[in-house]
């Protein structure tokens, strides 16, 4: 276990290097960020002061080497257009999105597990079917369409909600449900398959066969192979729901979230902020899904034996 | 012994009934999935407009049957008075065609990966699920936006981007289910029989795979019409004015109070393609099943 | 005696509503930062007006300039190429500093002999001709020019020379008694000036919060407390006024506003920009060198028919590079630019063009129907003949060599022509530094004339001139000045004044007050 542990460690380190330095090379390719943030009106002159103000002149070579040893002793920069350290501005950030997240999770977990359940169980009938509807939902409609719908219908016409920022309990409900949407669908119909592959499975048969009634059959034997699957899939989706969601509801919501600053800063090229942003949602998310792949190992006996 | 039999007997006709089509639903996807084919196919002769042609006399008109609709145009006219049905289905024709190759290369890419991670123990399967925790730890959105920023927004590379945006999950799969196969006595006992690795990939890891990886993609198709709409409301995706499904909902969010049409076509597209392709992903789910019960 | 009881009791418990009056602004875009010196954005222009002064105001209330006292009660030029004010006494900044001269000759020379690049950048464009402050007492200045300025007042009002305090700078960061960079870096994000509102709270981006500064010079300021929230998307900034949330929002499109006037409790209020959305022409990229085919893409743009088609009719589309706001320099007489699409075509045979594409790059969002006037215009020139496609991108494409044509934005940074037409179009200025447009000594000639002759009619003259020499060999085209509106509650009396520079959200005294029903 030990030997898992480190291995995993090495690897997380390895891998945060490797996005740390193709974020810094892949940003600094695109051009000048004088050009996106500051470009326009500018004489020769006033360029080329601007550019060594930001360092920005010096070569690529340069330019990493100073920033690494900045990482190194905990000196991230400030960023180009707001000019307070990227530290600052990224932690700002961080809790916002971080209560999104897991609003969403809860909200997902709680919905579709029972969803999932419910859809295998009841396969041939149309509340299969009908579950299956509504969870596909979540993901056929593009998850800024439905933030906007729901605005309209309920801040909008019914004036029941806010539609700004992140103040009180009820600020979170749109956005959390925008949020979810996809992670339902897709959680929903995972279990859903996940319960199906052990349902059909020889101990489940022999269970029955037993005359084990089915509730209890599911719930010992079904549950918990599946939630295998479940939990890996989690380790999975979080990591899209952490920007590709994110980004979207933060910005429709105005809420104060990592996600959006992310995505302005690589839009605008504002180096500093979004290299350490990357390095905080990495170290994030690299930590979820070593911890999953721990949780994984320790629960499928196949998989420990399997490695050894 | 009757009573075990008989369950079990109970058990596969339920599943022989679903793999029939017995299901009301899975047959009207089929039919809808035919007909979007279609329309896609024949957008050239169908479509009523040039989906580039502007009137700026004519914009924001509603659709047919509502007061100051433009005659001819059924679903109304656009913010620069393009027709709106013209553009939805050449903006279907494109994002199907970016939606099926993008899933392809992802598919080819992370099963290829995944495979070879499976088999070959050691510093390259290491590398190789590397680059998958890479690609899950960075949002991936994040990474389009680079691409598409230093390499241009242009369809080459929007395909690629969209392409690349689902492999890893592929190659998760096909991975997990290498290592599972490999451990298991019957793959030691073909390959004492001298079977090659090619015959027990397509024997034994195929059948295995085909179940997850056709759900991974048609999971995928959603995904990148998702991910296409998500890339233009951030204004990275087609670019105007080439329509696309994505970019039609992206561009057109700020007329959704005012002229919700110009969204909603697009949008209803969207909902049915992606309900229509995870239906018939579940349904080829279930038959690869039985299949694989009735060996 | 119940009634009594009754009434007073409403009246106590109405009565706080009226003495607390606030309001929070649901804003598009918040600045990053806040330094009146090194801003020139749009987006920062919003925000400076409510908690800086100037050394000299105007009447904000009037087209043509009414100069007034603000921070110099007083100024006459002893020389013309000095300036002698006389400043206010008895005025504090929102730390309780007090302000003397030491603050102004501070402020005036950050800026008049920069060495922190922001400033540098902004100080040569149009305060090139100040050498320095001098103080003379604790009450008197003297601001020295290189050569006569036949525009004083103009220059000293411009936002980029507010009053900053010196010692509160100095000693934000690093040694209390020396500038340095990262002081002004510093200030920025804690910003303290003299004006009626100080700056209680800055999120750069998310939210700025105003509360009433008592010890204002001036009159008192109507609201105790604002506040400006960033709402970035349209239908949330919308809802936002509808939901009560904001009170005043700001960016309203066009074609957003029939949503907001057809609500009982709302209202629109709207003026045209003291700005041109312009369209510049790369005149070094090899497929235009020719001046007819630049000719002719600006011949072949219908402005009219954008103007009634993206802005309902009320965008001004100029016949020259002119605003009513220059006063005795304004010059609409002058056709520099018109519609004609057959001289478009004639001019394109003659100058030989060969098909190629010509491409017309345009931001995504950040110019009010930029994007969709971008697309329109590609298709007035498919019609007579020009192979146009449309290029969107987030970056500034102005210096590029490959660039051909793209929007931008003219402002009018203060009421002269020389603060919108000449800050860009200079002999050295911007658009000849990055590489696509070129003057001769000729143009530098007449330049010369038109910006430093004291004599109105020798300007007018000599700016004439200017017109007629971009008219042959084209750089620009003003396609209109936008029609730019703002959303708010009927309840509040808000509206743009004609004497600001584009954009300003003005709070002072006179200039808002909210009807209390």
């Amino acid at each position: 276990m030990t030997d898992y542990l480190l291995r995993v460690v090495i690897k997380m380190a390895v891998t945060l290097f490797a996005i740390v330095t193709v974020t810094f090379v892949a940003t600094r390719l695109s051009g000048n960020p004088i050009d996106t943030f500051l470009g326009e009106g500018l004489t020769d002159e006033g360029r080329d002061a601007l550019i060594a103000y930001f360092q920005l002149d010096r070569s690529i070579w340069h330019q990493y080497v100073a920033y690494l040893r900045g990482v190194v002793s905990g000196e991230f920069g400030l960023s180009f257009i707001e000019r307070r350290p990227v530290t600052q501005v990224v932690a700002a950030r961080l809790w916002p999105s971080a209560q999104l997240l897991l609003a969403s999770i809860g909200l997902t977990a709680a919905v579709s597990i029972p969803l999932g359940v419910l859809a295998a169980l009841y396969r041939k009938s149309w509340i299969g079917s009908a579950v299956m509807v509504v969870a596909f939902s979540g993901y056929a409609v593009p998850n800024f369409v439905l933030a906007v719908v729901m605005i309209l219908t309920f801040s909008y016409w019914l004036n029941w909600l806010p539609v700004v920022g992140n103040g009180t309990a009820l600020h979170f409900i749109m956005p959390t449900i925008a949020m979810s949407g996809v992670l339902i669908a897709a959680l929903t119909r995972f279990t859903r398959n996940a319960m199906l592959d052990v349902l059909g499975q020889d101990f489940i048969r022999t269970a029955r066969a037993k005359g084990l009634p089915e509730l209890a059959v599911v719930m010992r034997h079904g549950l918990g192979n599946a939630g295998v699957t479940v939990i890996s899939v989690i380790g999975l989706q979080i990591a899209s729901l952490a920007a590709a969601g994110s980004v979207v509801v933060e910005t429709i919501f105005s809420w104060p979230g990592i996600g959006q600053l992310l995505v302005t800063a690589a839009i605008m090229r504002d180096y500093p902020v979004l290299q350490f942003g990357v390095i905080a949602v990495a170290v994030a998310v690299v930590l979820i899904n070593a911890i999953t792949d721990v949780a994984y190992a320790l629960v499928d006996p196949r998989i420990r034996l399997a490695r050894s | 012994m009757t009573g075990l039999a008989d369950i079990v007997a109970r058990h596969r006709r339920r599943r022989a009934g679903a793999a029939a089509g017995g299901d009301i639903i899975q047959r009207i996807a089929l039919l809808l999935a035919v007909l979007l084919a279609a329309a896609a196919i024949l957008t050239p002769l169908i479509a009523p407009f040039d989906p580039l042609d502007q009137s700026l006399i004519s914009r924001l008109r509603p659709p047919a049957g509502f007061d100051r609709a433009s005659p001819g145009h059924l679903f109304g006219t656009d913010e620069l008075g393009r027709d709106v049905l013209s553009r939805a289905l050449y903006g279907m024709r494109l994002t199907l065609t970016l939606a099926f190759v993008g899933a392809l290369i992802g598919l080819c890419l992370g099963g290829t990966l995944g495979v070879i991670a499976g088999l070959r123990r050691g510093w390259l399967e290491d590398a190789i699920m590397a680059l998958v925790d890479m690609q899950i730890a960075i949002p991936f959105t994040l990474v389009a936006l680079l691409v598409l920023a230093v390499l241009g927004s242009n369809v080459t590379v929007l395909v690629l981007v969209l392409g690349v945006a689902g492999w890893e999950q592929y190659a998760r799969i096909v991975r997990a289910e290498v290592r599972r196969l490999t451990g298991q006595p019957f793959i030691e006992a073909a390959r004492a029989a001298g079977a090659g690795t090619v015959y027990i990939a397509r024997r034994h890891l195929l059948p295995n795979v085909v179940s997850p990886l056709v759900v991974q993609f048609t999971l995928a198709l959603s995904n990148i019409v998702i991910l296409e709409s998500t890339l233009s409301f951030l204004g990275l995706g087609v670019q105007p004015p080439q329509p696309s499904l994505g970019s039609m909902v992206g561009l057109g969010r700020d007329y959704m109070p005012t002229a919700p049409w110009i969204v909603l076509a697009p949008a209803a597209l969207i909902v049915t393609l992606t309900f229509t392709v995870q239906i018939l992903g579940d349904w080829l789910r279930d038959r690869a099943d039985v299949r694989l019960q009735e060996r | 005696m119940f009634r009594l009881l009754l009434t007073t009791a409403l009246a106590a418990g109405l009565a706080p509503a009226a003495f607390a009056q606030e309001i929070t602004v649901g804003a598009a875009n918040v600045a990053p930062f806040l330094d009146p010196g090194r801003d020139h954005s749009n987006v920062g222009s919003q925000f400076y007006f409510n908690s800086f002064d100037t050394l000299i105001d105007r009447d904000h209330s009037k087209l043509e300039p009414e100069w007034t006292p603000a921070l110099a009660t007083s100024w006459t030029l002893i020389d013309p190429t000095v300036m002698e004010l006389k400043l206010r006494e008895g005025v504090s900044f929102h730390n309780g500093e007090a302000m003397t001269a030491d603050d102004v000759v501070f402020s005036l020379n950050r800026m008049f002999q920069a060495t922190f690049p922001p400033y540098v950048v902004r100080s040569k464009d149009r305060l090139n001709n100040f050498t320095s402050a001098e103080k003379i007492d604790n009450y008197t200045v003297r601001i020295h020019a290189g050569r006569e300025e036949p525009l004083w007042e103009t220059l000293v009002s411009l936002q980029q020379i507010m009053i900053i305090p010196e010692e509160y700078t100095k000693a934000l960061t690093g040694d209390p008694k020396v500038a340095e960079d990262s002081d002004f870096e510093a200030f920025s994000l804690a910003p303290v000036g003299t004006g009626p509102y100080s700056v209680a709270e800055f999120l750069p981006g998310e939210r700025i919060v105003w509360e009433r500064f008592d010890d204002f010079w001036g009159d008192k300021a109507p609201l105790q407390r604002a506040t400006v929230v960033q709402i970035a998307e349209t239908a949330s900034r919308v809802t936002a006024l509808k939901t009560g949330e904001a009170d005043i929002i700001t960016n309203v499109a066009p074609d957003q506003l029939s949503l907001i006037d057809s609500d009982p409790n709302l209202k629109t209020e709207g003026s045209v920009t003291a700005l041109f959305h312009v369209m510049i022409m790369n005149a070094n990229h090899p497929a235009l060198k020719d001046p007819r085919t630049r000719q002719a893409m600006s011949y072949a743009i219908d402005r009219d028919t954008l103007n009634e088609a993206l802005w309902l009719g009320k965008a001004v589309v100029p016949s020259t590079h002119t605003m009513k706001e220059f006063g005795d320099l304004y010059m609409p007489e002058l056709t520099t630019f018109e519609y004609n699409p057959e001289k478009a075509k004639d001019l394109l045979k003659e100058a030989g063009y060969d098909g190629g594409e010509i491409v017309y790059t345009s931001f995504p969002t950040y110019y009010t129907n930029g994007l969709l006037a971008a697309q329109a215009i590609a298709e007035m020139w498919s019609a007579v003949g020009i192979n146009a496609k449309v290029d969107v991108q987030e970056k500034w494409t102005g210096r590029d060599p490959q660039m051909m044509a793209r929007n931008w934005s003219n402002p009018m940074y203060f009421a002269d022509p020389f603060g919108s037409f000449g800050v860009m179009w200079a002999p050295g200025g911007p658009s000849e530094s990055e590489g696509r447009f070129n003057t001769d000594e000729e143009y530098a000639a007449k330049w010369e004339r038109f910006r430093f002759s004291t004599d109105v009619e020798v300007r007018k003259a000599a700016y004439a001139e200017l017109m007629d020499e971009i008219k042959q060999d084209p750089p620009v085209l003003p396609l209109y000045r936008p029609f730019e509106s703002w959303g708010m509650k009927k309840s509040v009396n808000w509206a743009p004044m004609p004497g600001h520079i584009p954009y300003v959200l003005d709070f002072r005294a006179g200039s808002i007050s909210l009807a209390d029903s």
